[in-house]
Formats: structure tokens, sequence, C-alpha cells
């Protein structure tokens, strides 16, 4: 049982999963209207990939998705930052910060349609907000505990503020950031999605509602493995990018 | 060089330095030998600026520019290669980035580490990294060298080595140097060893530490200065240490 096997028995129990599922939905063990067979969902997969109108969704979905992440990376590592170096903005921020995170930001949705309208700009507000929460967490915790050796060592070879910022603080963040970045993907999707549950005209979580209100079982789960495929597309580039900006970690 | 007079430090209600002095003469070697937890490391963050004294006075003729610190647990920038860790007090102190990088890459050929100026700390041993810390502080030419058992972490052979290599440094350049440790041997590099009396020692310089071992002068100072310190560990423990009372 060699570990670098591990993906070929991870791939083999994924394939006796199917296999269990489509025997039993063909030996009539499942109803197939509420649980369709793997060939079926398949089938509807491609349908919705070959036929193109499934496009202009996955955009939809894809781009408020991204916006929103980036905006929430950058508004949560800015404030986070702030927080950690000054007290006062700290004391300002954490309590709404705390706040925000104690409750499903979901919640805001409906407040986020009334205000920007039911295109694009309510779903990346969704996704923004879920996004900066946990980022400026991440972001704030990171920056404070930065190694005191690090900053007093900057410090006795003569660095000032700007030299801590650039050598230590900055560095710091782009750890901080980088390690919530998949929790933030997630999150970002959740937004998007979500956002378009509650009220939209395009996009994954529109054709969601759209097949559930048709108890159309198999179009949901293909969407939701669309879903799946484009988070891991996303993490694939997370992946990329945290190995080129801490090279230090990896080389 | 330096005269530290009768500084008080405590974190919060505990006292850790009461009134302590010391003199570092320019261009001596100077050691402060006291058990752990008696504050040592401490006076030399009041004199590095870095922790700030309840009283007391810090007289440091050349500036704090002059001084360079090596402490124990030296850390260098994970992020940056050893390198860019060297030129970042050059540059900090004005150096361009070109002219810094060619300083920082000839202080580690002069450190033996010539090939490794590309690598990031991860991939450089602990004795390696310890020469990158040392190159990070002699690049800034300090008159005055402040050492917190710079050498502690790493193991006998190493430590010689680069001891030897440091005091080389230290002979050449005519630096004051203020050690702080806990071992007596690494103390008796110097010519000065002070616990609550400065003690000098009679070995001629520049010295081997494996040779130096063997002068003659080496036993009876390092007795005496065991006994003292002996006494002054005893009286710590008496103060701190309570025999358990049983409950009646």
């Amino acid at each position: 049982m060699s570990p670098n096997r591990a993906w070929a028995r991870q791939l083999a129990a994924l394939a006796a999963f199917l296999a269990l599922w489509e025997g039993a939905a063909r030996a009539g063990l499942v109803n197939p209207f509420f649980l369709p067979p793997p060939s079926k969902v398949g089938g509807v997969l491609l349908t919705l990939l070959s036929e193109g109108s499934i496009w202009p969704h996955l955009y939809a979905t894809f781009l408020a998705a991204f916006l929103g992440l980036l905006a929430g990376i950058g508004a949560g590592a800015v404030l986070g930052f702030a927080g950690a170096l000054a007290a006062y903005v700290a004391e300002l921020l954490v309590p709404v910060m705390i706040l925000l995170n104690a409750v499903p930001r979901v919640i805001l949705a409906p407040l986020f349609v009334i205000w920007l309208g039911i295109d694009i700009e309510s779903k990346v507000a969704l996704s923004f907000v879920l996004v900066a929460v946990v980022m400026f967490f991440a972001v704030y915790s990171g920056i404070k505990d930065v190694d005191r050796r690090l900053i007093e060592r900057v410090k006795t070879l003569g660095g000032g503020r700007w030299v801590l910022l650039r050598e230590v603080y900055l560095p710091s963040v782009v750890v901080w950031v980088m390690g919530g970045m998949k929790v933030a993907v997630g999150f970002a999707f959740t937004g998007a999605v979500v956002g378009e549950f509650v009220a939209s005209s395009r996009g994954l979580g529109y054709l969601l509602s759209f097949a559930q209100s048709t108890y159309n079982a198999a179009l949901s789960i293909a969407l939701v493995l669309l879903v799946i495929a484009f988070v891991l597309l996303l993490f694939g580039a997370a992946d990329l990018l945290e190995r080129r900006l801490l090279r230090w970690k990896y080389r | 060089m330096l005269r530290v007079s009768k500084v008080t430090l405590s974190y919060g209600a505990e006292p850790v330095l009461e009134g302590a002095s010391l003199k570092v003469e320019t261009g001596q070697f100077t050691s402060l030998v006291g058990p752990s937890g008696s504050g040592k490391s401490s006076l030399l963050r009041v004199v590095m600026g870095l922790q700030r004294p309840k009283a007391g006075l810090i007289d440091l003729a050349a500036g704090l520019g002059q001084v360079g610190i090596l402490f124990q647990d030296d850390a260098l920038l994970p992020w940056r290669t050893a390198r860019e860790n060297v030129a970042l007090g050059l540059r900090a102190r004005g150096a361009s980035k070109p002219e810094a990088g060619r300083e920082a890459v000839s202080w580690l050929w002069r450190m033996g580490l010539a090939g490794f100026e590309e690598r990031y700390p991860r991939e450089l041993s602990g004795g390696q990294r310890k020469r990158v810390a040392i190159a990070q502080v002699l690049a800034l030419r300090p008159s005055l060298l402040l050492m917190d058992e710079p050498f502690a972490s790493l193991d006998a052979i190493v430590r010689h080595r680069l001891t030897q290599d440091l005091l080389r440094w230290v002979e050449h350049e005519k630096l004051s140097v203020l050690l702080v440790t806990h071992d007596l041997e690494e103390a008796s590099q110097g010519p000065r060893a002070s616990v609550r009396e400065c003690y000098h020692v009679p070995i001629p310089r520049p010295r081997d530490l494996v040779q130096a071992r063997a002068h003659p002068a080496f036993g009876p100072l390092l007795g005496r200065l065991w006994q003292d310190l002996s006494e002054e560990v005893g009286e710590l423990h008496a103060a701190t240490i309570q025999p358990l009372r049983r409950e009646a």
C-alpha cells in the first residue's frame, strides 16, 4: 500500500461508488426521480455544455464570484492590516467584524437586491461581504502574531517604519492572504450562488432554483458538479499563485 | 564606549534589573556572566532601545547606529534570500539596491558562504543561518558588538568554529564587545568577566578556545567564577522558591 498509489485507490473508490449508485438506480432500489443515476446526470451535463445555453449562466456566476473574491480579499487585507497596526482602527473594526462573522451573512442578500437590483451587482456585493470578513480575520490575527524577533531584528539593523512595512509586514500579509485563500474561494461562490437564488435572471443559482421548481434532480446534481468543478479550478489557480508568491516556502 | 548606570527595569511587578551598572571600554571584550533569568538579556535589550528602563542611564558614545547585536535566536526573514537578508541593514542605511547587494555578497563570502547567496533561510543549516546573521551585523561595520549567547543553539563543533571566526574579526577590527552568557567557558574568551566583581583574564590573545582551556590560569579562574556564580544562583533560588507549607 504505497502512498504514491493513493490517487489510484481514490479513483477506484470513486468508480465503485458510482457503479453502486448506477446499479442501485437500475435495479430499482432507489427512485430515479429523486436520485437519478450517474449516467443520467452525465447526460444532462453533456447536453448543457454542448447545447451552449449554459455558458452565459456559468459566466455570470463565475464573474460575480471572481469580482467578489478580488474585492473581498483587497478590502479584508487592507482593513485587517490597518486594524493590526493601529489600535484605534481595531477598536472600531473588530466588534463589527465579530458581529458580521457571527451572523450568517447571506441574510443580507435580500437587502442587496433591494439596493443594487437583480443584476450582477447584488451578487458581487454578497460575495464581497462573505470573503472580506474571513480575510479580515486571517490578515488581522496573522499580522498581530508576526514573529517579534523579526521586527526586533529589522529594528536593530536600523530599519524604520517603512523598512518594517516592506520587509516584514507586507510579506506576512501575503502569507496570511494565501492561507485564507481556499476558504475565501468557497465563500465567494456561496455568495454568488445564494445571491442568484434570491433574485436573478441568470447564473447557476438561477438555474438551480429553476431545477428545484421543476423537480429536476438530474439538472440539480449536474449544476452542483459544475460549481464543484469551478471551485476546483480556482483552487488550482490559487495553488499556482501561492507557489509563485511564496517561493521561499516551496522551492 | 558604553556605560550603563543604575538601570532599573521590571515586567509588571516583577523586578528584572535593579540598579545594574557596567562599562565597556573601547576595544575591549567584556563578558557579563550570570545565571538564566538574572536579567542579562534584558540589559542588552535596554541598551538597544528595545526596552524602556524605569530608571537609569545608557551612555553610548558612538550612537545606536554603531551598535550591532547578535541574539541567541536570531531570526532571518524567511522570505528573503541570504543576500537580501544581509543587504537589509545596508539598504536601511541608504545604500542603493545594487550597491547593498554587492556588499552583502562580499560579506557572505567572507563568512564562508560563497555559493549560498540565493538560498532562503529554510534551505540553510543552523550554522549557516548563524553565519548569515553575523554577516548581517558585521556588514554594518559596528564599533560595539553586543552578543546574547549567540551560539547557544549550535552543536559544539560548529559553535567552536564560529566563535573562532568571529573572534578573529573582533581582534582584527578592534571591536568593543559585550558578551552576555551563562556559560563560563564562553565568557573566558574575553579579558573581563564580571559577576559582581570584575575579573582579569590573564591569558594572551588571540586565544583559541581549546588552547585557552589548557592555560594554567584557566582552571583557577573558572573555579572562582564558578563559586561566585553558585552563590549568586543560591541567592536567586532562596529568594524565589519557597518551601511548600502543609495546610493544617
